[in-house]
């Protein structure tokens, strides 16, 4: 197994320049499945969970090559498959984005549930509730979903709660649909901007997207397409929170910075200073930060991927602060282990209280989801001693050569190979 | 006083005019960096300026950047000033 020994008391200092949004990437190569043409998509992540998706596309019998660093050529004329394999799909959450590209390709998709991080309840009711709404059947037979339509017909939905798999789900559904669909109380999030982008670029008709109605004008087919992928705000907001909790000083570049506004609000309620240029931003850690209260919301609120890191600033702040989360329930796996590192932190039902201006002190820990292992990561940075962090294949999934882009902002953090966890965790 | 008469003070829009001129500048260069990577453009700029974000415009030829540099009323009441001149010629 695989471990991050990060070593303490480290000020990030330094420029970096941010990948493209793996939440926009895991959307965009599954939705390229609805042409039977070429696609090239550029500014792609080199993480795992882009890795498992291309091996998914692969096995439906679609050709990838990849042309540069970070850019792919995908010929999706031999896809003959709408039975994406088991094994593969239960390795991530965001394979169920195969259901709607299938769908709108085939009419007919068979899936096992996702997998993914365990963040608690992540229903998928909305996603079968817009299937239905164009026409579809949805039958769950021995764990494998299966969706199928004669013909889907466009349709008004309304989703209950918002949500963004849901919404990227019935736009690939509906792009080669009969007629027109509307989605209302549709999520904002710029991810899904992006994957309208790629759509519109094959030749779909969608608009609306950033606002809470989405229209999809069907189309009879789509054709090739060219896609530079949006940069991810998730890696630069967890890049910006580090520096500030480690009272560093550094540039994140080609970034849009109004997506990351309640990042950079919360940053300076603490008492960072924040500049921000066209495409960078700037982040300088003060000294004395002073507590606040962050509550997660689906964009433009503060998001959920950046609640952990936050947590972890908080725990290096003077005072009391309190973070609620609104987006998943189970999203606090995190705690015991930043418990264990010193911090005083208390669950009640959604919030955590954080009670800040304590040193955290190096312990061996595990992730156990993506973005607590980034937060992990960054309370290693903060604390006194050298920390073992284990679970790197979480962070991986969602963070491109971690260690090494953090060494690249003057840091000193190594991958190791352990025999075993009992290595780490001795006696456990 | 005469229409030729320079001798009194005058007042001029200079500003007003500026930012016509810029936002013209800055329409038609996200317009053909759109274009040139084949996005339609009037989707993408639509979409731009209904919900604010600049996920909408390409990073291409720095369009993304350029097209920040205006605020969004700015670039609407161009478009609305220009297309109103428009049907005014028609009337």
């Amino acid at each position: 197994m695989e471990c991050l020994l990060i070593k303490g008391k480290q000020k990030i200092s330094g420029s970096i320049k941010v990948n493209g949004a793996k939440n926009a990437a895991v959307a965009i190569l599954p939705a390229a499945l609805l042409t039977e043409g070429i696609v090239l998509v550029e500014n792609l992540p080199r993480i795992t969970d882009i890795d498992r998706l291309v091996e998914i596309l692969q096995a439906l019998g679609a050709k990838v090559s990849v042309t540069d660093e970070g850019c792919m050529r995908i010929d999706l004329s031999g896809v003959k498959s709408f039975s994406p394999p088991a094994l593969l799909v239960n390795k991530l959450r965001a394979s169920y984005y195969f259901m709607g590209a299938l769908l709108g390709r085939f009419r007919e998709v068979s899936i096992p549930m996702p997998g993914g991080c365990n963040l608690g309840p992540r229903p998928i009711d909305q996603h079968i509730k817009g299937f239905t709404a164009l026409g579809a059947s949805v039958e769950l037979e021995h764990g494998i979903m299966k969706i199928k339509a004669k013909k889907l017909i466009g349709a008004h939905i309304y989703l209950d709660v918002v949500s963004v798999g849901a919404t990227v789900n019935i736009m690939l559904a509906a792009a080669c649909a009969e007629g027109k669909t509307v989605i209302e109380n549709a999520a904002k999030e710029p991810e899904i901007v992006d994957v309208a982008n790629f759509l519109n670029a094959m030749g779909a008709q969608v608009v609306g997207t950033g606002t809470d109605v989405i229209k999809i004008q069907g189309v009879r087919e789509l054709g090739n397409a060219e896609h530079n992928v949006i940069p991810d705000r998730i890696e630069a907001g967890t890049f910006m929170i580090a520096t500030a909790a480690t009272k560093g000083e550094a540039v994140i570049q080609e970034i849009i910075p109004k997506h990351l506004d309640p990042i950079i609000a919360k940053l300076k309620e603490v008492g960072t200073e924040v500049e921000t240029g066209p495409d960078w931003v700037k982040v300088k850690g003060s000294e004395r930060m002073s507590s606040a209260d962050v509550k997660t919301f689906p964009y433009p609120g503060f998001p959920t991927d950046l609640q952990a890191p936050m947590m972890v600033l908080l725990t290096q702040a003077t005072g009391t602060s309190i973070i609620t989360e609104n987006v998943f329930e189970g999203r606090f796996r995190h705690v015991d282990e930043l418990k264990k590192m010193g911090a005083k932190i208390k669950l009640s039902g959604r919030s955590a209280i954080i009670e800040g201006g304590h040193e955290l002190s190096s312990a061996p820990v595990k992730a156990m989801d993506l973005r607590g292992g980034a937060a992990f990561i960054i309370a290693g940075l903060a604390s006194s001693g050298e920390t073992c962090l284990a679970g790197v294949e979480h962070i991986d999934r969602g963070y491109e050569r971690v260690e090494e882009r953090l060494k690249s902002l003057g840091v000193k953090i190594e991958r190791i190979s352990m025999e075993d966890e009992d290595e780490i965790f001795p006696g456990k | 006083m005469g229409k030729d008469n320079f001798d009194h003070t005058m007042r001029f829009n200079v500003k007003a005019e500026e930012e016509t001129n810029e936002a013209k500048l800055v329409l038609k260069d996200v317009y053909e960096a759109l274009r040139e990577k084949g996005y339609n453009p009037i989707n993408q700029l639509v979409g731009y300026l209904l919900s604010g974000d600049p996920a909408f415009i390409t990073s291409y030829k720095n369009a993304r950047s350029t097209v920040r540099r205006l605020e969004r009323d700015e670039l609407m009441e161009e478009l609305v000033r220009v297309y109103l001149d428009e049907l005014e010629k028609e009337w």
